[in-house]
This record gives structure tokens, C-alpha cells and sequence, in this order.
């Protein structure tokens, strides 16, 4: 059953160039053209959220995905087109919202709870374990605004999950606090999503769409630009961010790298991750067939050319190395090569880790060239890896003991 | 009637920015509450000076046993009805514009501010016509007509939230309403016998007698309720009754519509 329902949804905005806000500027500018803009930030938007499932919006800045969210809040409502939801809505669009600085932050529990719906009975109910999840025991009594930033957003975070909402709107507001609170927010949402809520999720961080939601929607200058399984959607969505990026400054790479390593008999031009499919990817799949493709030039003869790939955890913490010697006889010594390290069931666990490539000398050890450190991102694919990698194992037959 | 539903289903929300408002009205002053009674006390003494002792006005007739004529407990009579106006209509305008930050980040109904800023000022009336109450009583004064009291207050309610409602959602597009609104209560004040009796007025306007237009003020009918309450002991009549209970419950309904109308998509505006 779907509990969103987004139907052809439009919604337009007026851009006051100078606001015609006093009597006398309504009489004066009688007859002329209107002094706005219109702006539409939402455009024929279609699309269903089904329940207990976390649907992820994404999309480049002002492409219209908070004002999607702000409309099935009911905060604002569509120019055109239909929003049916079922159930109780709670709205994380800023953490605090309604927070009154002079009040203590019990008495701000109460008040944000009953901006959320809540009666002061169910308050009552809720509040200990309101409390308890933000860690603020200590200062409950003290007025808000003796808060850091960190606490204030702790006890806005806690109040907006624990109303019991039946669906629950986030926008970015899960990037907040420390590493550890964060931790406990997204398992306090997966653990809702379990109970059967639904959540609408937006958020840049690509990590927490792979990881939390089922279905995507990609938007884009106020349309839907795609719609589908998050891993799909978010693919697309990055590859095309890179192919921007590429596109934003395409010498770059090629300009400096030459200039600077003219020396050098060995130039790392850079690396690809290539996917089970074969096509160029962002990110490698945990438990897909991974290859690393690595680029470089020699200009020079070397005695015992060298290319060696480490993998390290984001920590520095080197998890895997291994090192190609080109057979000399089978390639020149000069010229522009690539090379794949093929990996068929990349064993990583999804993550942020880091690629370091160096070429080297082997005879002589002497360092070549090193291709700075480069961030590699795993995704989960449909494949879980619980803890840091797959060991790759398999467990035998079971057998009782002492049997010969 | 969804709208009225909906604001029902909200009320624990009314309670709480009620609450809050009170909470931190006086948080930080040394005297605290006290400053809901002295605020009240002060204007009641300036124009007690002024036009009790200074222009020598008396009230129309003494109370009800003619156990007083004391000027000031006359004009109180009229005064906090005066107040409870007063603050619900430029209250329901300030709160809707100052809840903007809040509209756009959750949804509630939007006459919620409103209506938690009437209660206060309810608080408000029910403490300074409590005080005349008390004093009344002491005075022997209190007859039955004191029934009438909680009728005047449900009526002056609906009255002043209806008014309040419209022009504060009017006051989001046009800032000029809160300037307008006032110079129209400052008018407003004048035009109702509270620090004069209504038995001063004379003279006719096209033929009609001053007296008859100022009676038809609902502000005045509300004013001479209470003194029938707190001061003369005597009751309406049948036309006053009638005509004010239409006029607040009409009142409340048009400004009740409008907003409904008006805040559609209050929160873009905000």
C-alpha cells in the first residue's frame, strides 16, 4: 500500500523583484505588469512512496527535492496536482524547530512534541525515552540556549523520532552532530522503518541512500529526472555528477600532469574502477567483479618497472597490497599503457577506503612516481558484508563428534 | 468545520505556545507576575487622575446598592474588556507574523499562534476582572447578573479572535494593516464610553442621535455588559442580547473563513 501519493505535482513560486507591500505601492502601480518572477520549483512530480519502505530524494542544490518534501509535509501546498498521505507525519526539516532559548529543555520537549501532534499525555509516555536517547539528563532543567549546538540538535533529533510517527520526513538534518550520534540516528531509523514506518529521506550523502533506502528519485531543476531501485538511481546520479565534473575541466589533468612529471620514467596517469559489466564505474560494489584499471606512461627505459597497489582503510590502516612487474620483453619500454587488476568478488565491506598506486624501480628501489591517495567508495551491492571483508570461506557439513 | 476539527486536534499545541509565552514573558524580571497586575493598576491610575479627579467625571449612576461611586471601579469595569480586545486583535497579528520561522518548518494550523496568544490575554482579563470581582464583593456588590459574566466572556471572545484572525492573515500581504489597526483602536478606544459614561453623549447626526451610533458598537455593548455585571446589577436588554450574541458568533465565522481562505499557502508569504 502506498502512503505517499504524489500526483502531477506543481508547484510555483513568486519571486518578488520589490514587493508591492504597502497600500500606497498598490494604488501607485495599479495597472502595470506584476513585479515578480515566477519560478517553478516543482514540475509535473510523480511518484508513490509505498509503506515501511525509506525513499531517498536526491539531487543537486535548489533542484527542488526540500520543497517536494516541504509539500508532502503540507507545509506548502502544490500550484497544481494532488498530495494524498496516510497516517501521522513528522517533519525533521530543522532539528529544534520551535525551540524557545529561555525554556528548559523539558519544557522544550513538551512544546516540540506538541508542534509535532503529540497530547501531553502521550508527552508524558514518551518523555524518559526522549530524554534517554538525547543524553541530556544532566542538564534538562537548564535553559536551551545554555546548549551547544551539539546538545540542541540532540534533543531536536530525539523529540522528532520518538513522536511515533507513522511517516517521517528528514531533510539532511541526519548530517549533524558526532560520529557517534549519527551512528544511533540511523540505527534509530532503520529500526522505525522495522517497525513499520516510512521515511522520506534527503540527503547528499550517497552512503546513507546505498545503505538505508529502497527506492530513489532523482530530481533535477524542479523534474523528476529518474526512479528506481537506489542502487541503480544513485549510479546513475553519480556517474553523471562525474561526467560534469570531467566536463567542468576536461585539460586539467592532462596539463599538469605533464608539466610536472616530464622527469619522471614512469607517470601514473591515474585509474579506473571498471564494473562486473564492463562499463566504467563511481563506486565498486561489495561482492561484484571489480577491476582496477591503472593507466600510466613510460618515457624511459627502467631496469625492473614496478606498478604496486595498496588498499587502505580510511584510518590508514593498509588492508591489501600486491604489485604488477610488466614483462619487459612483451611491451615497449616507451609509451602509454593501462593495465587491469581484476577482482571477481571484491571482498570489501562498503565503506570509504583509500587507493595508492606508486611506481617504482624494483632493482633499485627508488620511487618513480606516486599517484596521490585517491578515495575509493564501496556500495553495498545485493550482496551483505557484515564487518570490514568477506573472508571468502565456506563452512562444511556438520558432523557429530566422535564418529570416525 | 474541518478547519475548527483540525485546530481541536491541535489544542495540546495552543496549551503549549500558551505556555510558553507566559513562561517567558517574565523570566529575568525581578518582580515577575507582578507585572501583569501593575501594568493594569497604572493606566487605571492615570485615568483615574485625569478624568476622575483633573475633568471630575462621575459614573452615569452609583453601583447597583449604592454602596460606591468611586470613578476608578467604574471605569476598571469598562477597562478590562477594553484590554482583552485590544490584546486579542493586535496579539493574533503579531503571532501569526512571528511564527513564520515555524510555519515553514512544520505543519499546524496556522491559527494556532493566535488563538494561544487569546488565551494569555484571557489569563490576562480573567485576573484583572477577578480583582473587580473581589472587590465588588466585598463592596456587597455582586448580584446575579454575575451569571452573565462567563456568557460576555465567550461572545467578547469569538468577537475579538474573528477580528484578530482576518487582519493578521491580511497583515502577512499588507504590513499596513498593523499600522492601520492601530490608529483604529486608538479610535476605537474613544469612541466607546469606557473612561466616559454613555449618559455624556448627546446630539444628533443626520437626524440620528449620537447616543444610538455609539451604542451600536459591539465594543460598547460588551462595555455596558460588564457594567451590568460588575456595576448597576441590572440585565441586558432582550436586543442587546440578541443583536451581540449574531454580531460575535457572525463576527467569528466571516474572520474564521477568511483566514481559512487566506492561509491556504500562508507559509511562502511568511
Amino acid at each position: 500500500m502506498s502512503v505517499i501519493q504524489v500526483e502531477d505535482v506543481s508547484k510555483r513560486f513568486r519571486l518578488y523583484t520589490e514587493k508591492p507591500s504597502s497600500v500606497k505601492e498598490i494604488f501607485t502601480k495599479f495597472g502595470r505588469t506584476p513585479d515578480y518572477e515566477e519560478f517553478w520549483a516543482l514540475r509535473n512530480v510523480s511518484l508513490e512512496v509505498e509503506e515501511a519502505s525509506v525513499h531517498g530524494l536526491i539531487g543537486h542544490n535548489g533542484c527542488g527535492k526540500s520543497t517536494l518534501l516541504r509539500v508532502m509535509a503540507g507545509i506548502h501546498k502544490p500550484t497544481s496536482g494532488k498530495v494524498t498521505t496516510v497516517g501521522r507525519i513528522s517533519a525533521l526539516l530543522e532539528l529544534g524547530a520551535g525551540f524557545h532559548p529561555e525554556l528548559t529543555g523539558r519544557e522544550n520537549i513538551y512544546l516540540n512534541a506538541a508542534i509535532l501532534g503529540l497530547s501531553r499525555k502521550q508527552t508524558d509516555a514518551l518523555y524518559d525515552g526522549i530524554v534517554e536517547f538525547s543524553g541530556l539528563e544532566a542538564f534538562i532543567d537548564s535553559p536551551v540556549k545554555h546548549y551547544s549546538s551539539g546538545m540542541f540538535v540532540r534533543l531536536g533529533f530525539s523529540v522528532a523520532v520518538h513522536v511515533e510517527p507513522q511517516i517521517l520526513l528528514i531533510d539532511e538534518v541526519i548530517a549533524v552532530g558526532d560520529e557517534e550520534f549519527q551512528r544511533r540516528c540511523l540505527d534509530h531509523l532503520a529500526n522505525l522503518r522495522s517497525q513499520g514506518v516510512t521515511i522520506v529521506l534527503v540527503t547528499h550523502a550517497m552512503g546513507i541512500v546505498q545503505n538505508m533506502c529502497d527506492h530513489v528519485t532523482w530530481m533535477d531543476h524542479g523534474v523528476v529526472q529518474a526512479q528506481g531501485p537506489a542502487l541503480e538511481v544513485v549510479g546513475d546520479y553519480l556517474s553523471e555528477v562525474n561526467n560534469e565534473e570531467a566536463a567542468r575541466r576536461p585539460s586539467d589533468a592532462a596539463t599538469a600532469g605533464d608539466a610536472a612529471d616530464a622527469g619522471e620514467a614512469i607517470h601514473i596517469e591515474g585509474f579506473e574502477l571498471i564494473n562486473g559489466k564492463g562499463d566504467v564505474a563511481s563506486f565498486a560494489l561489495s561482492g561484484d567483479t571489480v577491476s582496477i584499471r591503472v593507466h600510466w606512461r613510460a618515457t624511459r627505459p627502467v631496469e625492473v618497472p614496478q606498478i604496486r597497489l595498496t588498499v587502505e582503510s580510511e584510518g590508514g590502516v593498509i588492508l591489501a597490497t600486491t604489485a604488477l612487474e610488466p614483462d619487459r620483453n612483451a611491451i615497449p619500454s616507451v609509451g602509454r599503457f593501462f593495465v587491469d587488476y581484476q577482482i571477481d568478488h571484491f571482498p570489501l565491506a562498503p565503506g570509504n577506503y583509500i587507493l595508492k598506486l606508486v611506481a617504482r624501480d624494483a632493482s633499485s628501489h627508488v620511487e618513480l612516481d606516486r599517484f596521490a591517495d585517491t578515495p575509493m567508495l564501496v556500495r553495498s551491492g545485493g550482496y551483505v558484508i557484515d564487518g570490514m571483508f568477506d573472508l571468502r570461506g565456506t563452512w562444511g557439513t556438520v558432523r557429530p563428534e566422535g564418529l570416525a | 468545520m474541518t478547519a475548527v476539527t483540525q485546530i481541536w486536534a491541535y489544542r495540546n499545541l495552543i496549551y503549549n505556545l500558551a505556555q510558553r509565552e507566559l513562561r517567558s514573558r517574565y523570566k529575568k524580571s525581578v518582580l515577575g507576575w507582578l507585572w501583569s497586575l501593575l501594568n493594569p493598576a497604572s493606566t487605571l491610575l492615570i485615568y483615574s487622575l485625569v478624568f476622575g479627579f483633573f475633568l471630575k467625571q462621575t459614573p452615569a449612576e452609583p453601583a447597583n446598592n449604592g454602596s460606591t461611586s468611586v470613578y476608578a471601579l467604574y471605569l476598571f469595569a469598562g477597562l478590562w474588556v477594553w484590554n482583552y480586545f485590544n490584546g486579542t486583535v493586535t496579539g493574533a497579528i503579531t503571532a501569526l507574523q512571528a511564527s513564520g520561522p515555524l510555519l515553514n518548518k512544520v505543519y499546524f494550523p496556522p491559527a494556532c499562534p493566535a488563538i494561544a496568544n487569546t488565551a494569555t490575554v484571557l489569563l490576562q482579563a480573567a485576573i484583572e476582572s477577578g480583582i473587580l470581582a473581589v472587590v465588588m464583593l466585598l463592596l456587597g456588590n455582586l448580584g446575579v447578573t454575575v451569571l452573565l459574566f462567563p456568557l460576555l466572556i465567550v461572545l467578547l471572545t469569538l468577537f475579538a479572535l474573528g477580528i484578530g484572525l482576518a487582519l493578521s492573515v491580511y497583515n502577512v500581504f499588507y504590513r499596513d494593516v498593523a499600522y492601520l489597526v492601530t490608529i483604529g483602536l486608538n479610535i476605537l478606544f474613544y469612541a466607546t464610553p469606557i473612561i466616559y459614561p454613555i449618559t455624556v453623549v448627546h446630539g444628533e447626526i443626520f437626524g440620528i442621535s449620537v447616543r444610538t451610533i455609539v451604542e451600536l458598537n459591539p465594543i460598547a455593548q460588551f462595555v455596558a455588559w460588564s457594567r451590568d455585571v460588575f456595576w448597576s446589577g441590572t440585565w441586558p436588554s432582550a436586543a442587546s442580547f440578541a443583536g451581540l450574541t449574531a454580531v460575535s458568533v457572525a463576527t467569528f465565522l466571516v474572520g474564521l473563513a477568511i483566514f481559512n481562505r487566506k492561509s491556504r499557502d500562508i507559509a511562502q508569504e511568511l
